[in-house]
């Protein structure tokens, strides 16, 4: 069976404390609540500066500047102890600064729905064009910027909403409609968003894998944000949005939504429409949720904790037709929770994780890594959600047990030897063991690694209408000795060789 | 007669941990009343 070959991977964080402590859901919501509480009076003293965030050992293994396999042994608790040097950039990606964001965000709107102030916009054009990584058709979309007097009247007697740096407002995301609640300035500026980080994701994508953007043929994108108005909420097509800026000119693209699993279950889609030959290259991306920054940060201001979820994350991940060298994404054997499968963490794990491996004769311990949700357990601890990708591990070769392919004593080892340490950042779909894939293939094209799983889930109860689990998986494998290659012989194939012999025996019968 | 014959039950799952509807299906023949189920995400 013909699989997809995983080319290149992208990861991209954006610090963006003051859109936090403004929008996201958990302020957000105690603000028309609770105005005056102790809560909000102490957020804007606990928050990480972007030097910090730079120097946080997790939010570095995201970006590809420090190794996974690294992360557990950085002196922990990581936040008191952050790295001696700021790095903006790692092999997947880079963590941009917010001013920059805003930048992006403007150049990002084609509605001119984001406003900035004349002399923020001047200055932080230069600092964008300082990179040398924005094309100057994308720089040029930058706009010059408008009186501050026009962005706080918008905000005052037009309902939009202000956008901060450094304390003050710099600018403004206006509604884009009158009455339309889905197309509020609220809900606008958490998809321009996740539109501009999915643009940031997509453009350090294209220049670790080379490929220049007219190459792209379709892209898939995989957040969780619903884009669309009053009469087709969620209509969709973020995807053709990001590929449009992008600059991806000959692609086309359409998003797929799993909640946390919609990336795993978009590049199982990507990856069926390169094998079939439908799509030659094909980009899965997925940009940051504004509503999840800050969501844990009541609990972590209580216990006198910097308010980490402070980042917006991004993801992206070519794939191509399967070259026989390239690790692949196998769909010969995909993990899918079905409807009748149950909700326990038993029968998940047994879905997910027991059997797609069953089906190719594999055992638990055939697989050199699992990257189920790979969340920063210092964000989740403190806060009573516990250790997910821990105890993703402990299910796993619990399952193990019960199968008779581990002993009891062999869970803590196999935790120690096939889990992974946490550290995505608390942004719903983003650690969905996809920003492992990047870490991964350099790992397999080192020979250090053959073997992974990347398993997603998703809560379909947020959205009241089924009270289902949900997961899908897939394994990503560096097949042995152009495996790739042999797996696409065809019938056809293997007829004209059996032609060609029996055309040389009758020959030399002949003679 | 049920272990939890005559008590009412709050059932508060965790996505990442045990679902309510799990906790439920434990909980079906044990007497007990389930008065509240419902799982949440924090993350």
């Amino acid at each position: 069976m013909p699989n997809a070959a995983v080319k290149a991977c992208s990861n991209c964080l954006v610090h963006a404390p003051e859109m936090a402590e403004r929008y996201g859901n958990t302020p957000y919501m105690e603000r028309l609540s609770h105005p005056g509480s102790e809560f909000l009076a102490a957020l804007p003293k606990a928050g990480q500066s972007y030097e910090e965030a730079c120097r946080y050992a997790p939010n570095l293994t995201f970006i590809g500047a420090l190794s996974v396999d690294g992360l557990p042994a950085r002196p922990q608790p990581w936040l008191r102890n952050l790295e001696p040097e700021a790095v903006r950039d790692g092999r997947f990606g880079e963590i941009m600064p917010e001013d920059e964001f805003l930048g992006l965000m403007d150049f990002c709107d084609v509605f001119d729905l984001i406003w900035l102030s004349l002399d923020f916009a001047a200055g932080v054009k230069g600092k964008l064009k300082a990179r040398n990584f924005w094309s100057p058709e994308q720089l040029a979309r930058l706009e010059k910027g408008r009186p501050l007097a026009e962005i706080e009247a918008e905000c005052r007697e037009q309902h939009a909403l202000p956008l901060y740096f450094g304390g003050r407002v710099v600018g403004c995301c206006r509604r884009g409609h009158e009455t339309d609640e889905n197309l509020s300035a609220h809900v606008l500026l958490e998809n321009i968003a996740s539109k501009a980080t999915s643009i940031l994701a997509m453009m350090h994508l294209l220049r670790n894998s080379g490929l220049p953007p007219g190459e792209i043929d379709f892209v898939v994108e995989c957040s969780e944000e619903a884009i669309g108005d009053m009469n087709q909420r969620g209509g969709g097509n973020l995807a053709k949005a990001v590929a449009e800026i992008a600059g991806c000119r000959n692609a086309s693209g359409f998003d797929v939504r799993a909640f946390c699993a919609g990336p795993t279950a978009a590049l199982i889609t990507a990856a069926s429409m390169v094998a079939a030959g439908a799509r030659k290259n094909v980009v899965v991306v997925a940009g940051g949720a504004v509503p999840k920054l800050y969501m844990n940060a009541r609990d972590h201001v209580k216990k006198g904790l910097p308010a980490l979820e402070n980042v917006l994350g991004s993801m992206a991940v070519l794939l191509t037709e399967d070259d026989g060298e390239s690790p692949v994404i196998r769909l010969d054997s995909l993990g899918k929770h079905t409807v009748g499968a149950g909700a326990s963490p038993q029968a998940v794990t047994t879905a997910l994780a027991w059997e797609p491996l069953e089906k190719l004769g594999l055992k638990l311990t055939d697989v050199d890594k699992y990257a189920p949700e790979l969340h920063n357990p210092e964000v989740t601890v403190p806060a009573g959600a516990g250790n997910v990708p821990e105890a993703n591990y402990k299910m796993i070769a619990a399952l193990g047990v019960m199968k008779k392919q581990l002993e009891r004593g062999d869970i803590e080892g196999f935790v120690k030897e096939r889990g992974l340490t946490g550290f995505a950042p608390t942004q719903g779909h983003i650690p969905s063991g996809v920003p492992y894939m990047g870490h991964a293939l350099e790992e397999m094209k080192a020979g250090r690694l053959k073997r992974i799983m990347v398993i997603g889930k998703g809560s379909l109860f947020l959205g009241r209408l089924t009270n289902l689990a949900d997961g899908a998986s897939f394994l990503m494998e560096k097949m042995a000795g152009g495996a790739g290659q042999a797996a696409a012989v065809t019938t056809r194939d293997v007829e004209e060789v059996v032609l060609e012999a029996l055309g040389d025996l009758a020959a030399a019968l002949n003679r | 007669m049920g272990k939890m014959e005559g008590k009412k039950l709050l059932l508060l799952g965790e996505r990442d941990g045990v679902p309510s509807p799990a906790m439920e299906a434990v909980f079906k023949n044990s007497g007990g009343e389930v008065v509240f189920s419902a799982t949440e995400c924090f993350v």
